[in-house]
């Protein structure tokens, strides 16, 4: 009898959790040799035979990676310039996702693809017309030049990203709410915006990500060791001599650990429990 | 007996109304509009300020012969579509544009089914869901430089993991394989790293989507009788469309364009026959110092993804219903 009712768990919910077990070993193993790699001395990191727990924690490297290697401050350039990116990004996004998805614009399949096409150029040939562009504006150098060249590619993407959460949202509950009194900005406001949270809550993390991760331009354009963003610097342990594996795991993990606070605090919105029955098991 | 002058007051009028329809008509769409265009604004100043002129620049350039040291003073000299034709036509070029298609293609399916899987799973009621859902995003937060670099080391041939993992289960012909000697293997390598590092935001994306979706239609499919995968198919699916067509175009434009881990990864395929288009471009660009002709490649890959993209929204986008 209970055998059977073990067999009917398993049938019913019990490979869902070893799905989901095999599915979090794929995206957690390669993290957690990134994490032991970080603490392993220089001697064990290049071996035959790889250990799964270093045998003598080197603790201290990331004090040394925060101080002598700049990425104390380079988390903090890195924690403005995506922290703005992102604030930025998610305002003129979702008012711009919000008036291709609910106004009947002329044009507006060609305005979606000309935004579109911003994507559609490899990063690497628009390095040097975009520094041309910077250099111009004298920009360089400074926060707000790399933020507005991350806007140009952010935004379109969060325009994309809202409006197709947006379009999953009956119009009919903005229609109600007008009805009832609330000015078309106030029924955005008050119904629309909690609706969409979801999908704001990962827009904010997309932005904030590219922002975070962006390699290319943030070399191009931020000189001065103090202006220097984490991947930057990340890179540059690559290039002396031989490659410090110890100090780009170290930073690596420094550099991951704000994305997982970042997760943690918006968790409630990237999954909100009110989907109970949604998909009944 | 009508006057010159009542003919024209009539004349007049007959003309005014209508003029004056019109300045009504195109009040009313002003008064339309001004609301929607005041929202676009600030987007478009953005993007086409920041944007045009690079982009424009780089089409400029790909119709050029200019070496990456003109850059400082202009561009070279007008050679109209000859650096199409040999984007077409060298061989190395070409076979890094059908890398791009095939390669790409591939990473994007392998991206939507994994993260559909993960999606799916985080939205049932599970003990220990948002464990499972932390998990599943940090893939996403580590520096590319990085994952390529551990996955570089876990595809080792002979202290990598995953060789020691497939010999331990009988696989011997892992014994010490080299996964990046050639195209097809570094690939494996390299798709496995792509989905790790991508299929987090198209699984956080669908969760979004599956929880945005109205509760009573699948509560009445479910009353129904629908079977799960009915009840996927025929309700969660449809509803999610705008989403997944997003996801879609987007993951397309991503895989067409990879470069980091290409680059990382791919360096000891002889004869250049893994590079991707985007990987092409800047080595030409760069490495060679040929700034027209990796512009032009960058053209064509443009030019690729924007068919792709066409094709995707009209299909799955379903435009103009919603």
């Amino acid at each position: 009898m209970s055998r059977l009712l073990t067999a009917r768990w398993w049938l019913k919910r019990g490979w869902m959790y070893g799905a989901m077990l095999v599915f979090t070993a794929f995206a957690l193993f390669p993290v957690y040799w990134v994490a032991i790699t970080s603490l392993k001395p220089r001697s064990e990191i290049y071996t035959k035979t790889p250990d799964l727990w270093p045998s003598d924690p080197q603790w201290s490297r990331y004090p040394d990676v925060l101080g002598e290697g700049h990425v104390g401050r380079a988390l903090l350039n890195s924690l403005i310039v995506a922290g703005a990116t992102t604030v930025i990004c998610l305002v003129v996004g979702a008012l711009a996702a919000y008036a291709l998805t609910r106004f009947d614009i002329p044009l507006r399949k060609t305005l979606m693809m000309l935004v579109l096409i911003t994507q559609m150029f490899p990063l690497v040939v628009l390095v040097i017309p975009l520094f041309v562009l910077m250099r111009e504006a004298d920009m360089l150098g400074t926060y707000w030049g790399l933020v507005a060249a991350y806007l140009a590619f952010t935004v379109p993407l969060a325009i994309w990203v809202m409006r197709g959460f947006l379009m999953t949202i009956p119009e009919e509950l903005e229609h109600a709410a007008r009805i009832d009194g609330a000015t078309r900005l106030g029924a955005m406001w008050r119904v629309i915006l909690p609706l969409a949270a979801p999908g704001l809550a990962t827009t904010a993390v997309l932005c904030f990500l590219e922002g975070w991760k962006e390699f290319m331009l943030a070399l191009t354009f931020m000189n001065e060791e103090t202006r220097k963003t984490v991947p930057v610097v990340l890179q540059s342990f690559v290039g002396r001599g031989d490659t410090d594996w110890g100090s780009i795991m170290a930073t690596s993990v420094l550099y991951t650990l704000p994305v997982a606070a970042v997760f943690l605090v918006l968790r409630k919105h990237l999954m909100r429990g009110t989907t109970a029955g949604a998909v009944k098991g | 007996m009508t006057t010159p002058a009542s003919t024209a007051v009539a004349v007049g009028r007959a003309q005014r109304a209508p003029r004056s329809g019109g300045l009504q008509r195109v009040q009313r769409t002003v008064a339309r509009l001004t609301l929607p265009v005041l929202l676009l604004l600030p987007a478009l100043v953005i993007i086409v300020g920041l944007v045009g002129y690079p982009l424009g620049k780089t089409i400029w350039l790909s119709f050029t012969e200019t070496r990456l040291g003109d850059l400082a003073d202009g561009s070279g000299e007008w050679v109209g579509l000859d650096n199409f034709k040999e984007a077409l036509t060298d061989a190395q070029l070409r076979t890094s544009l059908i890398n791009t298609v095939v390669f790409g293609t591939l990473c994007v399916a392998g991206t939507m089914v994994l993260g559909f899987a993960v999606a799916l799973l985080l939205n049932q009621k599970l003990k220990g869901r948002g464990f499972f859902a932390l998990a599943m995003l940090l893939p996403w937060a580590v520096p590319a430089l990085a994952a390529s670099a551990i996955w570089k080391w876990l595809f080792d041939d002979r202290y990598g993991f995953v060789n020691w993992a497939l010999v331990n289960i009988g696989f011997d012909r892992f014994q010490d394989f080299a996964w990046f000697a050639d195209r097809e293997t570094a690939y494996v390598a390299i798709f496995v790293t792509v989905v790790w590092q991508s299929f987090p935001f198209v699984a956080l994306s669908l969760l979004a989507g599956l929880q945005t979706l109205p509760k009573d239609t699948l509560d009445a499919a479910s009353v129904d009788g629908a079977t799960a995968w009915q009840r996927f198919r025929l309700v969660t699916l449809p509803l999610l469309r705008p989403i997944v067509a997003v996801l879609v175009v987007f993951s397309t434009i991503w895989d067409f364009k990879i470069f980091d881990q290409v680059y990382a990864m791919a360096q000891g395929v002889p004869d250049r026959a893994a590079d991707t288009a985007a990987v092409a471009a800047y080595r030409e660009a760069f490495a060679l110092g040929h700034y027209g002709l990796g512009s032009a490649v960058a053209v064509i890959l443009f030019l690729v993804l924007l068919v792709f993209s066409l094709v995707y929204v009209r299909l799955i986008g379903r435009e103009g219903r919603t």
